[in-house]
């Protein structure tokens, strides 16, 4: 699932952008709003894929560093929302560009192809069961060990078991370690008595 | 009071009440909070608010909460809210979650883990009172920290320390525990075995679905009501 935030001062463009994103697949719409206080409050607890953006919410002289303001986020796309005339210098900035006149065929086929951009390094269904590796990483986590230590273990980098932890939440929908330890016992990975 | 007409699609202070919840059903565990009994034949959202001696604005302000995802109130709107009334019924939440929703949701609990093996059961039994423990210590934060830093900001006393809440700390419990019950449904509903009490999962995660939606709008009322207040009459001692 794709994650979507708007901002754009026009209910009536939010709306009926909204409306066009219905009709894409596997796109959910996180926030939707008509002001930046808003949208810088959430975006980092709401972590959006795409942010599509109207860039005149920001001040003149902001304009050409829109990207720079969301730089500790930086897996997400920005899609500019042109509703008059922006420099072409500060439409750059953005994966995608969305005009006033696109149509429905044209809003579509920008947004798909900012998705496919998203999806390039996640080629493994969340439909997959934990892999053995991930199952490892599981096993050490429930025993409280710590990412440098599961390192160690299993001779992988620090990114690595990072990467595997990120798969492991995404497949279970489990965040916490100690539901995840609960999930590693309901699923025999180790027995009550290997936690400390 | 301009902004009345801004309610969520359609509901509007002269809707009947009745309507209102039958649109926007995660209303109804607002109405016990704010000492509104059911029942109330054709009566209109206003005509209960005054009868009841609820504050309309904060009607509409905990209603737009409810039925729109992306609502941020403007200054304006904070200002025609009286606090107090927006921490009684934070409070009164508080008591709600503590004395009824979680029991209901124990009570379930546990008959659905009785025909599980001990072993497994325990555990999750040991998750849900993490979980519960989690959910106090935060309320308790809130009442006894920042609720009376707040009353005291509006008692306008000039002695008041600076602010001994970290926003940030706040925003993060409410993930937390929102993160927590999300594991804890997804516990229940993916990784149990069917075959255990099949017809009381259905409702305990019913029931868990409804409370992660409270418990989110409650959250909600908070960091984007109750932290802008404070920021907004902070910056107002500071003029």
């Amino acid at each position: 699932m794709n994650k979507i935030a708007i901002a754009e001062p026009s209910p009536m463009l939010r709306n009926g952008l909204a409306q066009l994103l219905d009709d894409i697949p596997d796109v959910e719409i996180v926030l939707s709003t008509d002001n930046l206080n808003a949208l810088n409050c959430r975006i980092s607890a709401l972590k959006p894929d795409i942010l599509i953006i109207n860039p005149l919410l920001f001040e003149y002289a902001r304009r050409a560093t829109i990207r720079a303001e969301y730089d500790n986020l930086p897996n997400l796309r920005l899609v500019g929302l042109i509703t008059s005339y922006i420099e072409s210098q500060h439409q750059k900035q953005f994966a995608g560009i969305i005009e006033l006149n696109d149509d429905l065929q044209r809003v579509k086929s920008t947004l798909n192809q900012v998705i496919s951009t998203l999806n390039t390094d996640n080629d493994e269904s969340d439909t997959a069961p934990l892999s053995d590796r991930e199952k490892e990483v599981l096993i050490c986590l429930s025993k409280g060990l710590k990412n440098n230590e599961i390192a160690d273990k299993l001779n992988i980098s620090v990114y690595t078991v990072i990467t595997h932890r990120k798969n492991i939440v995404r497949k279970t929908g489990i965040k916490s370690v100690a539901a995840l330890t609960v999930y590693a016992i309901l699923n025999n990975l180790i027995e009550e008595k290997d936690i400390i | 009071m301009s902004n009345l007409s801004d309610f969520p699609s359609q509901l509007s202070p002269k809707m009947k009440m009745a309507d209102a919840i039958n649109q926007y059903h995660s209303l109804l565990t607002v109405l016990p909070r704010l000492n509104i009994p059911l029942g109330f034949g054709e009566k209109s959202i206003e005509q209960l608010c005054i009868e009841h001696h609820v504050s309309l604005p904060l009607f509409t302000l905990i209603s737009r909460v409810y039925c729109q995802n992306d609502y941020y109130p403007t200054a304006n709107e904070l200002q025609q809210c009286k606090m107090a009334d927006i921490l009684q019924y934070l409070t009164l939440s508080h008591k709600d979650y503590l004395e009824n929703k979680l029991p209901h949701i124990e009570h379930h609990l546990k008959r659905l883990l009785d025909p599980m093996d001990k072993k497994y059961s325990s555990l999750i039994t040991n998750f849900y009172a993490e979980f519960r423990k989690e959910m106090e210590k935060h309320f308790q934060y809130e009442e006894e920290v920042i609720f009376p830093y707040l009353r005291q900001i509006l008692s306008e006393d000039e002695a008041v320390e600076s602010a001994t809440y970290q926003k940030s700390d706040f925003h993060q419990q409410h993930d937390d525990i929102e993160d927590t019950l999300n594991d804890l449904t997804n516990l229940l509903l993916k990784y149990i075995p069917g075959n255990i009490s099949p017809e009381d999962r259905v409702d305990m995660l019913l029931d868990m679905y409804a409370l992660s939606n409270d418990v989110a709008k409650h959250a909600m009322m908070e960091d984007r009501i109750l932290v802008p207040y404070i920021q907004l009459l902070e910056s107002k001692r500071h003029e």
